[in-house]
């Protein structure tokens, strides 16, 4: 379809908007209410263009001017909102004349009539769209002389989020979101005209993703009282990472201000997050700042009671020499979160392997995992039937709660330009009706996806599995959903996985019946990438639980056997109750500190930058294993990112410091990493320690209770 | 306390009138809004949770419903609900100083009822009365026009008297069994189970 914008005749693909035509076109217009993601509706009015299209006469062909011999424009009466206006064959879009710069103007100086001049004062200054927008298409005046509204501006919608009333523009961006994206109605419109403005009569913003309306909010009215009043937009270093509180990765930048960080935002990934995060991962990063410690620390004395005494990575080296002299290296544990990233992994195995010891683990882990291919996220939404036994979706993977959402929407995604993600898709309506019958959920506890479920029961995921697999008739109605789906899918949360490899075979066979694809949430962050090392214990006696070792390292691990009474060696970053009884406290850094790659719950790999975090003298995994090996005299294989890397170019065949900025799905299947002890053919189970960081949720809505008991009572 | 929990033959016959689904359920806000005001006066807030839980939506939705029409009220009104039509012809004939005179001579202000429980006040936008403003709408019967200090002192104290408000224009608003009838129940059109299909 061709489609001329200001003398530009481009081509674009048919129901592409106006707005999205003068973009492709490389011009740009204003605009507020449009957000790539939601629908259009055109409340703002600011992205004014004037349009005209040709038209067919009553003989079917194109009345032409007489004058030129072309086909005649016939042009709209008046400026169009390009963002509600459908492109079609042969339109003309004017969007740089100065009729259409003063129509854009006039608007801007009506939405300016009851904004305040705060901005000095405003979180959202220097990266405020109203701010931007004014400056390029506004007067800079105003003829308006008489009083503002005046409203609340200090209004607490939840204790994460904060609502100046002035501010905002209703534009509706924030309103459409909860209806459209998480699906729940808990911000609305109140009263009309310019009295309107937006409040929820549910108390505290009852959503589990209520942060994202900070993210997307066009001026400062909808704030992230956490970061508020933390750091001005142009002082912030911000950094373009991956979020790594659960496995689903969601893009993220994080900003750190003087070395500490302040404020983490959604960023744009289509295939992960698309922008949305959880409020646990936008708001749970004030863990990290209270009580870090940052220096290696030894005890007074050298005995366990004398109390922590700060000391250099030499002592702290020359302390572990001494003690670990005594003992044989086959009898050193080696013990770290999943968490890490999948070089950390790497050096972790190449290091056991050196040392030659059984006992390496990582945890929260399960006992077995699945070796079939999982369904990428974008696959989920556009299941045509999905069936989640066992998982509380929202605790333990939310963002793919929203692949769900939009599945039952009918999986329908924005088309994608040069210029990015379209900003306004006309085929994405308002209040769209979803199609409960296509998800099914059964759980024993009922969780916040029952009631979006067609057909949902609190019956345990395993017992569920079992009757499935059994041919129940109570069932009938799943068995012919999923034989009619196409694209069915089983989702496994940690109720079900936590039971081990004859349950996820049960799962195995009822996916390979139906030919459905089988996601199981993973314990932890990067367990899909750890669960291809082999970084588990080979016997009982080197598992986490029994820890009969002479020595071990535990790498941000909150708990150790009680019994434990060999030399411990504790990497974190606060001091945990593992901490209380080490030996010596090596710091580390945060997953957004770190550089490396991180695997997601589809098999992503996506790239963790480090942000400018002061992080005094705190090293990852690696930096902890090359102090080990100096104090064994012992090189590690892998001592850096860029060795482990090397290393994956030859097991992978990809090069994993320049993936795309979406990530890649990596394909394991033929790569010798699948051997004999991988977390897949392991038969013990870790569960020590939960997916998520002490206090990373804060609100009470997003306390993943039901996912930590999960963690830490699965035991087996 | 919960309103439609023994009327559910009158909450089935509501939703009778809209599609049978998840979208069609929620159609049935207004007219559920309505039968709680027509007979309490207000909604209260627990009637607000209650009809979201039958509709199947959230309170939030129901109240920016509720506060975009200014019928409906969170606040208790009184037997008569004096609304004062406030827009640019009756501003300019004496609104103002009529929605003055009511405050002094009632002794309210706008979301409070007299001690007698007989009156209340609102500022409202347009009735579409221009034509004979200042103009007041008395509860849901009917239109007092051309309003002057002694015609609102003289209603004021009729009413007080226990005597039947008299409207000079009467709203059209109710439909019962299908037929519109003004609030003195007078029938205003056909019904619609009596309409029949054009004949070609």
């Amino acid at each position: 379809m061709k489609v001329t914008v200001d003398g530009r005749t481009i081509e674009v693909p048919t129901g592409t908007s106006a707005i999205d035509a003068v973009f492709a076109a490389g011009l740009d217009v204003p605009y507020f209410c449009s957000q790539p993601y939601l629908s259009p509706i055109g409340a703002c009015r600011m992205c004014l263009v004037e349009a005209g299209s040709p038209r067919k006469g009553p003989d079917g062909t194109l009345i032409l001017d007489e004058k030129t011999g072309q086909p005649k424009i016939f042009w709209f009466p008046k400026p169009q909102a390009s963002c509600t206006l459908m492109a079609s064959e042969g339109m003309v879009i004017v969007s740089q004349s100065a009729s259409v710069k003063k129509a854009q103007a006039g608007m801007m100086e009506f939405t300016l009539i009851n904004h305040p001049l705060d901005c000095p004062t405003c979180d959202k200054g220097g990266a405020c769209e109203l701010q931007d927008r004014a400056y390029e298409y506004g007067y800079g005046d105003s003829r308006f002389e008489f009083d503002r509204r005046h409203a609340d501006k200090h209004y607490n919608l939840s204790e994460n989020v904060v609502l100046d009333q002035e501010r905002c523009i209703h534009c509706k961006r924030c309103v459409r979101y909860f209806e459209e994206v998480p699906g729940e109605e808990v911000l609305d419109f109140i009263e009309r005209g310019s009295y309107t403005f937006i409040d929820s009569a549910e108390e505290g913003l009852p959503s589990n993703f209520s942060g994202n309306i900070t993210d997307i909010c066009p001026v400062g009215a909808l704030l992230d009282n956490v970061s508020r009043f933390r750091g001005r937009n142009w002082e912030y270093d911000h950094t373009a990472t991956v979020c790594t509180a659960c496995s689903v990765g969601c893009s993220i930048t994080v900003d750190a201000r003087n070395g500490q960080l302040e404020r983490i935002q959604g960023r744009e990934n289509y295939q992960v997050n698309q922008t949305w995060l959880c409020d646990g991962g936008r708001f749970g990063h004030t863990w990290l700042r209270h009580e870090r410690i940052t220096t290696p620390m030894i005890r007074e004395g050298g005995t366990r009671a004398g109390a922590w005494v700060p000391a250099t990575w030499d002592e702290a080296i020359r302390l572990i020499r001494g003690k670990l002299g005594e003992i044989s290296s086959k009898n050193i544990g080696l013990y770290s979160h999943a968490d890490i990233t999948l070089e950390e992994g790497l050096a972790l195995e190449r290091f056991a392997a050196q040392l030659g010891t059984d006992s390496v683990d990582h945890a929260p882990r399960y006992s077995s995992a699945s070796t079939l291919v999982p369904p990428t996220l974008l696959e989920v939404s556009q299941a045509d039937f999905v069936l989640v036994l066992g998982a509380d979706v929202h605790e333990e993977a939310p963002v793919l709660a929203l692949r769900l959402e939009e599945m039952l929407k009918g999986g329908l995604l924005p088309a994608r330009y040069e210029h990015g993600t379209a900003i306004a898709d006309l085929r994405m309506p308002e209040r769209v009706v979803r199609q409960r019958h296509k998800l099914v959920v059964f759980s024993s506890k009922s969780n916040l996806l029952h009631g979006k479920a067609g057909l949902a029961a609190e019956i345990s995921g395993a017992s569920a599995l079992h009757d499935l697999l059994a041919g129940s008739a109570a069932f009938a109605d799943i068995f012919k959903s999923l034989e009619a789906a196409q694209k069915p899918i089983v989702i496994l949360g940690a109720e079900v996985a936590c039971l081990g490899r004859a349950v996820l075979q049960e799962a195995e066979t009822l996916v390979q019946k139906y030919n459905a694809k089988l996601l199981v949430l993973p314990a932890a962050s990067n367990s899909s990438g750890l669960s291809h090392l082999q970084l588990v214990p080979r016997g009982k006696g080197s598992s986490l639980q029994a820890m009969q070792v002479g020595a071990a390292l535990v790498s941000r691990l909150e708990q150790v056997p009680a019994d434990f009474a060999g030399f411990l060696m504790v990497h974190d970053t606060h001091l945990t109750e593992a901490a209380t009884r080490a030996d010596v406290f090596l710091p580390a850094v945060s997953s957004y500190e770190k550089r490396g790659t991180f695997i997601n719950l589809e098999g992503r790999a996506l790239t963790l930058r480090g942000a400018a975090i002061d992080a005094g003298e705190s090293v990852d995994l690696m930096g902890v294993i090359g102090a080990l090996g100096d104090a064994l005299n012992l090189k590690p294989e892998i001592r850096g990112v860029r060795s482990a890397q090397r290393e994956f170019q030859k097991r992978l065949n990809i090069d994993l410091s320049s993936l795309p900025d979406e990530g890649q799905i990596i394909n394991w299947s033929g790569t010798s990493s699948a051997a004999t002890f991988s977390a897949a053919t392991s038969s013990v189970h870790s569960s020590v320690t939960t997916m998520w960081k002490p206090n990373m949720l804060r609100g009470k809505n997003v306390v993943p209770q039901q996912a930590r008991e999960l963690f830490v009572g699965g035991d087996d | 306390m919960l309103y439609f929990t023994d009327k559910q033959t009158q909450l089935a016959d509501i939703f009778s009138r809209y599609p049978h689904t998840e979208q069609g359920r929620r159609s049935a806000l207004m007219p559920l809004l309505r039968e709680v005001q027509n007979a309490l006066g207000h909604v209260p807030e627990e009637n607000i949770a209650e009809i979201a839980a039958l509709i199947g939506s959230t309170a939030t939705e129901v109240k920016s419903v509720m506060s975009f029409y200014s019928t409906y009220h969170t606040t208790p009104t009184g037997k008569w609900h004096l609304q004062v039509c406030a827009t640019l012809s009756c501003a300019i004939a004496g609104s103002d100083e009529l929605w003055d005179y009511l405050v002094d001579e009632l002794g309210i202000g706008a979301g409070e009822v007299t001690p007698d429980g007989l009156f209340s006040i609102q500022k409202v936008e347009c009735l579409g009365s221009c034509g004979t403003a200042p103009m007041i709408q008395v509860s849901d019967v009917g239109f007092s026009e051309c309003i002057t200090r002694r015609k609102m002192r003289t209603q004021l104290e009729q009413l007080r008297a226990g005597a039947n408000y008299l409207p000079d224009t009467v709203v059209p608003v109710f439909i019962q069994d299908g037929q519109q009838l003004n609030a003195l129940e007078q029938k205003i059109g056909g019904k619609y189970s009596e309409l029949e299909p054009l004949k070609f």
